[in-house]
């Protein structure tokens, strides 16, 4: 179907865009394109105007920050993320994640920044970024700028912390020490393909004992939900088989699940159990073996 | 700074050819390339980023067509199936090669097929099989059931594919 008609723009800089963003309350940004145009397609959403932020230098880079970790632009593509040097480096899981995005039409046009301000609940990128506590960097006027943690950042499902005229700039992550592993495990219908139950786990180990996690399940709820239960659980347990059973049948939180054709919701719920389980042995494999 | 507009001058390069055009924003790529240009190569098949079919090269990536505004190419370069072999003259050798396989039924995937599939070689001139199946899980294709397209896109590698499709099943 055709979209309504519709205004376009394409600013020079992020400064100019988040202008037109408050000036034209109808407008919204246009990153990659692979969700928005067909919300346009369906007339599912009011939108006046597009403002194309996709070739904005300032927010296309990949940069090291001085502590180890990252800040990605909002605007780097997929393709992009999956194959910089810097990236498999520094964090893998975050190539990884990126290259397993769909398809390659998809992977060179869909963006960091768009993948999480959808945030539809099988977005790939919100879980993990709650996982990793990752920094939502976020322009407004001019050459503001504030920051919000990933686990206040995803708010509902297509839904995020940003006010009107704001823009996702960046998003920050911090290294990961030697003591730390981070797992990502996903039920899917295939390889690259639409999510039914998905975990992101990352944690950190002191000595024998677990001494911090964060277990995070996708696809489940209005976000990607962090599970207080299975974390305490883990902590100061040592990662065996039998207490990683043991926490991953704690009560879960913030979980709604829907079912469709492919699956109930009562087995997205147990098979996200068990993708906890093993994104827990993924990430439990990375840490330095105890002394 | 530029007010958002409805309407919007954009300049292309389509297979080596500079347009200039008028466009509405709202315009998607896919139609530009086809109703605007009459370039009627490239196809429609699920209009929602799911198929393929309208699968285009944009600065040499393959990028689905009916996901993007017109508008969005402005200043790019773009190559549509049309460019595989000029009219009137003989087909590439990655079209005889689906041509060969019988990779093509219906033929409303093959544009797409084609458009990624030389993309791929240009990446990765000597792909395996592996390779070939994920590459083109973008591009769905309702005849063939795919094995004579994976057997097409090797010959066009110049790999050999007489061995037969009930040995690669078995491999
Ligand atoms: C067939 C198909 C299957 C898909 N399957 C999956 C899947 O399994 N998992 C998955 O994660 N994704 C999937 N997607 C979605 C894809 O990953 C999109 O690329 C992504 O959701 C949006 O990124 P984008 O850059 O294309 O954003 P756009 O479509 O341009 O924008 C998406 C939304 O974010 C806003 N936005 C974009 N950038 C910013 C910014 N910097 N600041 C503020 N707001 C911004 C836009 O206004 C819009 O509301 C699929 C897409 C298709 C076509
Ligand atoms: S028509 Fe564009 S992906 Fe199907
Ligand atoms: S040949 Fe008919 S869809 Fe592929």
């Amino acid at each position: 179907m055709l979209a309504r008609p519709l205004k376009y723009a394409r600013p020079a800089s992020v400064a100019e865009a988040t202008a037109l963003l408050r000036s034209h309350p109808g407008a919204r940004p246009l990153a990659g394109g692979q969700s928005i145009v067909n919300v346009l397609k369906l007339r599912a959403a009011e939108v006046d105007a597009l403002i194309d932020i996709s070739r904005l230098e300032e927010l296309r880079t990949i940069a090291a920050t001085p502590d180890g970790g990252l800040e990605l632009g909002a605007g780097v593509r997929y393709v992009e993320l999956a194959s910089a040097p810097l990236v498999r480096e520094r964090l893998p899981i975050v190539a990884d994640v990126a290259d397993g995005l769909v398809d390659v039409q998809v992977r060179n046009r869909g963006t960091l920044g768009g993948n999480i301000c959808l945030n539809d609940p099988t977005s790939n990128f919100p879980p993990l970024l709650v996982a990793l506590g990752a920094t939502i960097r976020i322009a407004g006027a001019g050459a503001e700028r504030r920051s919000v943690p990933a686990g206040d950042f995803f708010v509902g499902p297509y839904r995020c912390a940003l006010e009107p005229g704001e823009l996702v700039h960046s998003v920050v992550l911090a290294p990961l020490g030697g003591d730390e592993g981070v797992g990502y495990q996903t039920l899917q219908l295939a390889r690259d393909s639409w999510a039914l139950a998905r975990a992101a786990v990352w944690l950190r180990r002191d000595g024998d004992a677990i001494a911090d996690a964060r277990v995070v399940l996708g696809c489940l709820g209005p976000r990607p939900a962090r599970q207080g239960a299975i974390e305490a659980a883990l902590l100061g347990g040592g990662g065996g088989e039998a207490s990683v059973s043991a926490a991953v049948a704690a009560p879960l939180e913030g979980i709604d699940a829907v079912g469709d054709s492919h699956a109930s919701p009562e087995y997205r719920v147990e098979m996200a159990r068990v993708y906890a389980k093993r994104a827990i042995h993924q990430a439990l494999a990375q840490t330095e073996a105890p002394a | 700074m530029n007010d958002p507009e409805t309407t919007h001058l954009v300049e292309v390069q389509i297979n080596g050819e500079r347009y200039e055009r008028a466009v509405q924003a709202r315009e998607l790529l896919v139609h530009f390339i086809r109703d605007t240009l009459a370039l009627k190569g490239t196809h429609i098949g699920c209009d929602t980023g799911n198929c393929g079919a309208c699968t285009v090269l944009v600065d040499g990536q393959p990028m689905k067509s009916c996901m993007m505004l017109a508008v969005q190419a402005d200043g790019l370069s773009l190559e549509t199936v049309e460019s595989l072999s000029p009219a009137g003259e003989e087909l590439s050798d990655l079209q005889k090669a689906f041509n060969d396989q019988h990779a093509v039924q219906c033929g409303w995937c093959t544009p797409g097929m084609l458009m990624q599939a030389k993309a791929l070689l240009e990446r990765d001139p000597d792909p395996d099989v592996e390779t070939i199946r994920r590459t083109l899980k973008g591009n769905i294709c309702r005849c063939t059931g795919y094995v004579n397209i994976v057997r097409a896109v090797q010959q066009a590698a110049g790999q050999d594919v007489s061995a037969g499709i009930q040995q690669e099943a078995r491999a």
